[in-house]
């Protein structure tokens, strides 16, 4: 029986900070230096195209079956066609922000990855992937159960999701939260100093210790707050997913103590017209990617983002000129300690009987192998207890152990 | 002695003891007089209007329930219909709905011609299923244009073993993209103009930089027609408040569809004279949960709230159990229209099976989305006493139940070809073959009749108007009067609010407030002025709860734990902190008056005893120790932790 029961039970801040606070942040100390580490996972909501992200032009299959909408040949005239990245796949043209990161080694590809769940419903798939689970919702969210329980010293932002409301993969028994807008930080109410002392004497436990945690979160953000932000090394972000990316470069550079982040990014599902439409979002979601890192800098050695989607789209092309729900799509790992510049998992195929169903294709990697992987060897926690019920593969090699 | 317009509700701020964990589960102490009134408001009202605790306290507790309980003798408001009269869609059929409020870009794309109106019947039977030689034939028979827009829609596997023609398809395939792009373009620049070609560069000059006054009077100098093609590239910000929801119509029909639903929503919380009714459209709403958002629920949900929700909260519960189960909101939202039965289940006259993979349909069979959670959410809950062979066989008894035109019209529909009439059995009941429509309404009988469903019903509505975990004894009751009464959920409700567990002190301020409660409660304890929901709805998403957003078919859950997370915690403190100070547009709340009677007098009338001496200084003498604006204290006192409690 499947349960849906989807509890809040963890901080979620949209806005708000103490307009009077004279505490002034510290910087990090150095435990807090040492364990820098962050997971970064990016949702892309919605069942993102992989054929067409990462498109397998050595098939002539590929472009049998997507006549109008498949990516083209890479070619030598700019501009024109799938970007080479192996002699056998391509991106998508207007992926080319992220070419440099592939050639540094910087990006992986994970192809033909993805749940083994079939609904092909976005809003059961999308709770389940969050869930970390295949065909089951639960009350918390993969991501939370990735950061180790509390210890002293837990930063009130170790678990943070950049939007409105706290996604379920960030939801569960450690506090975490989601900021939307660090820059509108602010109450400016006379009454915080009020109310604070009102919270720590309620005789509710649990609000006088959400209230607590929330307060101190926002302190913490208070100081970054005032400051102007400038992203380093000439990033420029664009678009609503690239501001969001933004508020969690400036986040993580804060050293405020970020763990795990979540970025959620809507749109993704076009049943038709697929090429009017998967240029846009596409090139917003590549330019986002490669102006975080350029941001992070140096301090993307220190960080690995993992990007997924609930499922990807039938092989084929509809008579609308889009895709409809498939199965199988595209991962892809970023970071300093990621083994990138190679496409990983195996590749099943095209024909008909190799895809899945006869319609989608197929999935080779679990995505909870990929994250695992992540999970144990960046931040070096247990995936058993991340992804309780599932045993992981052996790893597809996809960071540097040393 | 003028009462205070900051008619909070029940703010405990005997914040040091008595209201303690020894209060907690004393359902055999009596609440006291003074506090009976204020509890009353919090649980059968969504808080306290300042005039509100006067009437109770002059009619007397009991009276005041029983009058809720029968909302046919309390007189409308006329406040509340003024505010309703604009919402169009609430009174609207569905079909007139879809009319008035079809997105522009669905007219453009529905101008795509489909491959079988270009064909005739045995040209393409020729063309799909025919020889090589025979498609040939067909497609050179055809007139050059028509052969130019079939050759654009074929599958390429029709083509086979003809390379010329396939070249000729992928060309005429480039060329008809080609022209839909530049079709679609056309229509989108006359459906949204630039605004250079729109406005003169006064009129361009005024909306951007204005007062309210000069918008308003260029806006209202354009005709309607206009002024809907301004809204669709004209930036949000420049947008006057009195036009936010034509301008929301102008780009997102549907959305506006939806906006009307939760400006309808939130001003009969606030306003209608008839609360418990409110509470209970909530409740029920919540308990058989849909998302605005997912396919066309959201033109759906106005009728769905008034005419499957609404009319049954005093009625029968099998009554509002058969409207929600036929209502085309739920079928859509659970997927249930478009569940079939197996082929061979459901054979059509003839004796032909239709099997088919449409594009966009992933279940060609059975969806057992809806069969699921009627059992386990809508009636015997998760352990009622039913298997997963009773959530597969309930799920084939409703196959058929399905949507008329769910695009356009959006009706009930029994379609006997999508009918599993094999034979079933459903909780120990044969239902034998042959079977129709008539299948799924014994099942809503029996499901309405089982003893668990009184149970689980009672506990729900005990959980939420009474405590997170209500005491067993009365619920127990409620049940027993759920079966004797056959669901009638007026006789339920009476012997609840009617019971001792409900008026006790263990009952007192032991719910923590859901954020809309929290919203509409501010509004009522401020007597505030509700002109525009817009903003209300957009505070709501932050704190975690878009009204009818509830994407998980349990609802919104209504325990502590689920909403007294600093989850919205923040963005509660910053929404009292916006009303208190008038920075939600659409909303004016007026705190002055507090300030001639005194920090204690306040909240000594609204808590029904003395505050603690530190609750009174601390909120008196605010953060510098200098007294604090009224402004303040009405913030603080909402985004206290009492307030968040009811």
């Amino acid at each position: 029986m499947r349960t849906r029961r989807w509890f809040l039970r963890t901080s979620g801040l949209a806005v708000g900070v103490l307009g009077t606070s004279q505490v002034w942040l510290k910087p990090a100390s150095a435990q807090e230096r040492a364990s820098r580490k962050v997971l970064v996972a990016i949702l892309q909501r919605g069942a993102a195209d992989g054929l067409n992200v990462v498109a397998p032009f050595f098939e002539k299959r590929y472009y049998q079956l997507r006549p109008s909408i498949a990516v083209q040949m890479p070619s030598q005239q700019q501009g024109f066609g799938g970007i080479d990245l192996d002699g056998k796949f391509a991106f998508h043209q207007v992926l080319q922000p992220l070419k440099p990161l592939w050639d540094a080694r910087q990006l992986a590809i994970v192809h033909a990855a993805g749940s083994p769940d079939t609904s092909r419903s976005h809003f059961d798939a999308q709770a389940f992937m969050e869930s970390g689970t295949a065909g089951k919702t639960t009350e918390d969210g993969w991501l939370n159960r990735a950061l180790p329980r509390v210890t002293q010293n837990t930063s009130p932002l170790r678990g943070v999701a950049v939007g409105a409301t706290l996604p379920l993969a960030l939801r569960g028994e450690r506090s975490t939260v989601a900021v939307d807008d660090l820059a509108k930080f602010q109450i400016g109410s006379g009454a915080s100093p009020i109310l604070e002392k009102l919270y720590a004497r309620s005789n509710d436990p649990q609000l006088k210790g959400q209230a607590g945690g929330m307060f101190d979160a926002v302190r913490r953000i208070e100081s970054i707050r005032q400051q102007p932000y400038s992203p380093a090394n000439g990033a420029i972000y664009q678009g609503t997913f690239g501001t969001r990316l933004m508020q969690l470069a400036r986040l993580i550079k804060s050293d405020v103590g970020v763990e795990v982040a979540f970025v959620d990014f809507d749109g993704w599902d076009h049943h038709s017209n697929e090429n009017g439409q998967l240029g846009g979002i596409l090139g917003e979601f590549g330019r986002g990617l490669s102006s975080f890192a350029r941001d992070l800098g140096d301090r993307m050695a220190d960080a690995v983002v993992v990007t997924m989607s609930e499922f990807g789209r039938t092989a084929a092309e509809n008579g609308t000129g889009g895709t409809d729900h498939g199965h199988g799509g595209v991962m892809m790992v970023l970071g300093g300690s990621v083994k990138g510049g190679s496409i990983f998992g195996k590749w099943p195929g095209l024909e008909p009987e190799q895809l899945f169903e006869g319609r989608d294709l197929a999935v080779t990697t679990d995505y909870r192998d990929v994250l695992a992987e992540l999970v144990r060897v960046h931040l070096g926690q247990d995936p058993d207890q991340v992804f309780p019920g599932y045993k992981a593969g052996p790893p597809l090699g996809l960071l540097r152990t040393a | 002695m003028r009462r205070i317009a900051l008619a909070a509700t029940c703010i405990t701020l005997i914040a040091t003891g008595t209201q303690s964990s020894t209060a907690a589960g004393r359902y055999d102490v009596a609440l006291a007089p003074a506090r009976q009134a204020a509890h009353v408001l919090n649980r059968a009202a969504f808080g306290p209007r300042p005039s509100d605790l006067a009437e109770i306290r002059r009619i007397g507790v009991e009276r005041w329930i029983r009058q809720q309980l029968d909302p046919a003798t309390i007189p409308d408001s006329t406040v509340l219909t003024a505010k309703l009269a604009p919402l169009a869609t609430q009174k609207l059929a569905t079909w007139q709905i879809f009319e008035t409020y079809q997105p522009p870009l669905q007219q453009i794309r529905m101008a795509t011609p489909n491959i079988n109106q270009l064909l005739q019947p045995d040209q393409f039977r020729r063309l799909y299923n025919g020889a090589s030689e025979e498609r040939r034939a067909v497609i050179e028979g055809l007139s050059p244009e028509v052969r130019q827009q079939v050759l654009a829609l074929v599958p390429p596997n029709v083509l086979d073993a003809l390379p010329e023609l396939r070249q000729q398809a992928e060309r005429a395939r480039q060329i008809q993209n080609e022209i839909r792009n530049r079709e679609m373009l056309e229509q989108q620049r006359k459906q949204r103009p630039p605004l250079n070609e729109l406005l003169t560069p006064e009129q361009a000059r005024d909306l951007q930089f204005g007062t309210t006054d000069e918008k308003m009077a260029v806006l209202n100098s354009f005709s309607s027609e206009k002024r809907t093609l301004v809204f669709r590239s004209l930036p949000a910000q420049q947008v006057p408040d009195m036009f936010k929801r034509e301008a929301i119509a102008a780009v997102n029909p549907r959305q506006a569809v939806v906006a009307e639903l939760i400006e309808g929503k939130l001003q009969r919380a606030v306003y209608s004279p008839r609360q418990l009714e409110e509470v209970l459209v909530d409740f029920w709403l919540n308990h058989f949960n849909v998302f605005s958002g997912k396919n066309t629920v959201g033109m759906l949900l106005a009728s769905y709230e008034r005419d499957a929700i609404r009319p049954y909260v005093f009625g029968r519960f099998r009554d509002m159990l058969l409207a929600t189960a036929r209502h085309p909101a739920m079928l859509s939202y659970l997927d249930n229209f478009q569940s079939r039965s197996a082929p061979e289940n459901a054979p059509t006259p003839g004796g032909v099976v239709i099997v088919g993979v449409s594009a966009g349909v992933p279940n060609q069979g059975l969806n057992e989305n809806y069969g699921r959670e009627l059992l386990e959410l809508h009636t015997l809950g998760v352990n009622g006493g039913y298997t997963q062979a009773d959530v597969i066989n309930v799920a084939r008894a409703f196959t058929g139940w399905t949507i008329f035109d769910p695009q356009r019209y959006g009706e009930f529909q029994f379609n006997p070809q999508m009918h599993d009439r094999a034979e079933k059995v459903v909780l120990g009941q044969k239902f034998p073959r042959g079977g129709g429509e008539s299948e799924g309404v014994k099942i809503i009988d029996m499901l309405a009749t089982h003893p668990s469903t009184a149970r689980f019903i009672s506990r729900k509505l005990a959980q939420r108007f009474v405590a997170d975990d209500p005491p067993q004894a009365l619920v127990d009751r409620m049940a027993a009067t759920f079966t004797k009464t056959g669901g009638d959920l007026r006789a339920v409700m009476e012997t609840l609010l009617l019971s001792r567990e409900f008026m006790s002190e263990g009952a007192w301020q032991a719910k923590v407030k859901t954020p809309f409660e929290l919203v509409a409660s501010a509004l009522r304890a401020l007597d505030a002025d509700v002109a525009d929901t817009t903003a209300l709805a957009q505070r709501l998403s932050e704190m975690g709860m878009p009204l009818y957003g509830r994407v998980d078919p349990a609802g919104y859950p209504n325990t502590a734990e689920a909403w007294s997370g600093s989850a919205g915690l923040l963005a509660r403190i910053n929404f009292a902190n916006a009303l208190t100070t008038g920075l939600i547009s659409g909303v004016k709340a007026d705190a002055t008056a507090l300030a001639s009677q005194g920090v204690r007098h306040v909240l000594t009338d609204l808590t029904g005893s003395e505050p603690a001496a530190e609750t009174v200084a601390a909120i008196e003498q605010g953060a510098s120790g200098e007294k604090p604006n009224p402004n303040i204290i009405a913030g603080a006192i909402i985004a206290s932790p009492d307030f968040q409690k009811r």
